[in-house]
């Protein structure tokens, strides 16, 4: 794994504007950063990522058997009880997941490591597809990378295919809907919708504001349309405790992500697995905060709360000294406390995580997001990444 | 390969075919859509002879694979007013949707891909008197069949809306496009239940 510095496109806002990407810049700074790009061997994609992040899917499975059976555990996740049979029924009843993100340290030495699991409402997901895919194609015909490089991103079809296979009998009828005002969430559920279109079936937008419920107890769109399967870029956290939240077990609506992708989507998650799995090579040690074994975490560790997005309000400590943080709104259901990865990207004051995508939980594609801050924030630029030939 | 060969994104009316690099050095053919004979003879990537066949490839998978219909009417029903040509296969009279164009893979000229057909956009995906310019462009040719017209289909500014002998569009936006099913019979009892903490949180609601 090498941090390359490249020459952008000359024109490289027309050309990523001409794919639709609309959120290269977001608040006036540079989102989407074509001056480097990382490059990795096939083997690190391989034996490092890819298999290590279908490794983690299948333990987080074996997790939500067991956690859906203890009540001490959905409390410690602050999973409201009055969805908990909700979640396990759509566990029992099998309901498909279309997407996830593992953010993952690695700096090409040593496993992959959990840092978080966004299992519910990841972004970024355009630009991993089409976006650095399309880049990747320009790099190798300019020249300013090898020909024959490769990218780990099969997002595209892998998408397509896992639509297609989400609910029976297909095509069906599906609606999308994210939060009005945001360029980034319209742009991701944009992007899926043109993936679901082309999977066959009829897609429809609506903003989530504009959901009703009919008095059949079914949701609806904008246009009083009945909800069957809705996909919502949109977390299961807020939707419980929201007054829709009482309505959704008897809304007869298939979503997308499944309730079940709850128990994964916090924090919590990672003190779980590392209690299942202790010495996992691939999970950093763990634990809720308020454990006794919190005095067996390194001295340079990592503060979560159970919710979070987009680093808010994570906290990176040494030895008791605040190093780095993000404010944010959210900890009043809890922490975790969780060692800070060794291997992290690192080179001249920025710091890289790696996303691994999975689409209908196979590993498919990979993502880089930069920061000058170890804590990766909403703020972080994206850079794309190439294998070597 | 660990990536995708193709990516096609409606909205924006790109379609997007990875290179199969044959690290001999050559450059490869910029153009993936041609829509017409000439139109590709003129475009200097490929030879005349490479052009004629993979035109001909095309029509005659054409030919083979697109939806047959009895009736003029039956077809313009999906591919729109003057988007089908009668044809005689195997001694019986059917109209088939029209020859909009020829696609090939990058790298066309080393490999062994075949040329495929391009047919009118379907009614679905660009109704009538759509104001989409990816419908528009497509509209405006499709009653020559094989005529000159737009150009590349890396080229959004001409991007044209095709569909594939088996029912794909790849260009312009189809999602809106499809007609509403019956609204229900319920009566709304409430709106705006969802949504209240991403009006509290000032961060993002996704991640």
């Amino acid at each position: 794994m090498r941090r390359i510095a490249l020459p952008p496109r000359p024109d490289w806002t027309q050309q990523v504007e001409r794919l639709g990407f609309a959120f290269h810049t977001i608040d006036g700074e540079t989102y989407w950063d074509e001056s480097a790009a990382f490059a990795f061997t096939l083997e690190e994609i391989e034996r490092d990522i890819e298999a290590p992040s279908e490794a983690i899917e299948q333990l987080c499975f074996a997790f939500i058997e067991k956690a859906l059976g203890s009540e001490q555990t959905l409390t410690k996740l602050a999973i409201p009880a009055e969805h908990w049979d909700y979640i396990r029924a759509s566990w029992q009843r099998g309901e498909r997941n279309l997407y996830g993100r593992l953010d993952l340290a690695y700096d090409g030495r040593g496993p992959a490591k959990l840092l978080e699991y966004n299992a519910d409402t990841p972004t970024a997901l355009f630009e991993s597809s089409a976006v650095q895919w399309d880049w990747l194609e320009q790099a190798m015909a300019r020249g300013v990378i090898p020909r024959g490089s490769d990218q780990f991103n099969s997002l595209h079809e892998r998408l397509i295919a896992a639509f297609k296979a989400l609910r029976e009998p297909s095509p069906y009828r599906l609606h999308l809907t994210c939060v009005e005002g945001s360029a980034e969430d319209k742009g991701t559920v944009d992007y899926l919708t043109d993936c679901a279109v082309q999977a066959g079936l009829d897609a429809r937008f609506t903003y989530i504001e504009e959901l009703g419920l009919l008095s059949d107890g079914r949701f609806c769109d904008g246009a009083n349309q009945p909800i069957e399967t809705l996909f919502k870029l949109y977390p299961w956290e807020w939707m419980f405790r929201e007054s829709y939240g009482k309505a959704l077990a008897g809304s007869g609506c298939q979503f997308i992500e499944p309730p079940w992708k709850a128990l994964l989507s916090n924090k919590g998650l990672l003190a779980c697995l590392w209690e299942m799995e202790p010495g996992h090579p691939n999970l950093l040690p763990a634990f809720f905060e308020g454990d006794p074994r919190c005095a067996t975490l390194s001295p340079r560790h990592v503060r979560k709360p159970l919710y979070s997005r987009e680093g808010a309000n994570v906290t990176l400590i040494e030895r008791g000294r605040v190093l780095d943080s993000d404010d944010g709104p959210y900890g009043a259901e809890g922490h975790v406390l969780q060692d800070a990865a060794l291997n992290l990207f690192s080179e001249d004051g920025k710091y890289a995580v790696l996303g691994s995508w999975l689409v209908a939980s196979q590993a498919c594609g990979l993502c880089l997001r930069e920061d000058a801050s170890p804590i990766t924030k909403n703020t972080s630029r994206f850079l794309p990444h190439y294998i070597e030939p | 390969m660990k990536r995708s060969t193709q990516i096609g994104l409606g909205a924006a009316g790109v379609l997007l075919v990875a290179t199969a690099w044959s690290l001999t050095g050559d450059d490869p053919p910029e153009n993936l859509v041609y829509n017409s004979l000439s139109e590709c003879q003129a475009g200097g990537q490929l030879s005349l002879q490479q052009c004629e066949t993979a035109f001909s490839e095309a029509a005659a998978a054409r030919i083979k694979d697109a939806p047959k219909f009895r009736s003029q009417s039956e077809c313009e029903a999906q591919y729109g007013a003057s988007g089908c040509n009668s044809a005689s296969i195997g001694g019986a009279q059917y109209f088939i949707p029209a020859l909009a164009g020829f696609m090939l893979a990058r790298g066309f000229s080393g490999g062994q891909a075949q040329a495929q057909p391009l047919l009118p956009p379907t009614t679905a995906s660009c109704p009538p008197g759509s104001t989409q310019p990816e419908c528009q462009q497509a509209r405006s040719s499709s009653s020559s069949s094989g005529g000159s017209g737009g150009t590349s289909g890396r080229s959004s500014s001409s991007s044209r809306a095709y569909s594939t002998t088996s029912g794909r569009a790849f260009s312009a936006a189809s999602g809106a496009a499809i007609a509403r099913a019956g609204v229900s019979s319920s009566s709304v009892s409430s709106r705006g239940g969802f949504g209240s903490f991403a009006r509290s949180f000032s961060s993002s609601s996704s991640s």
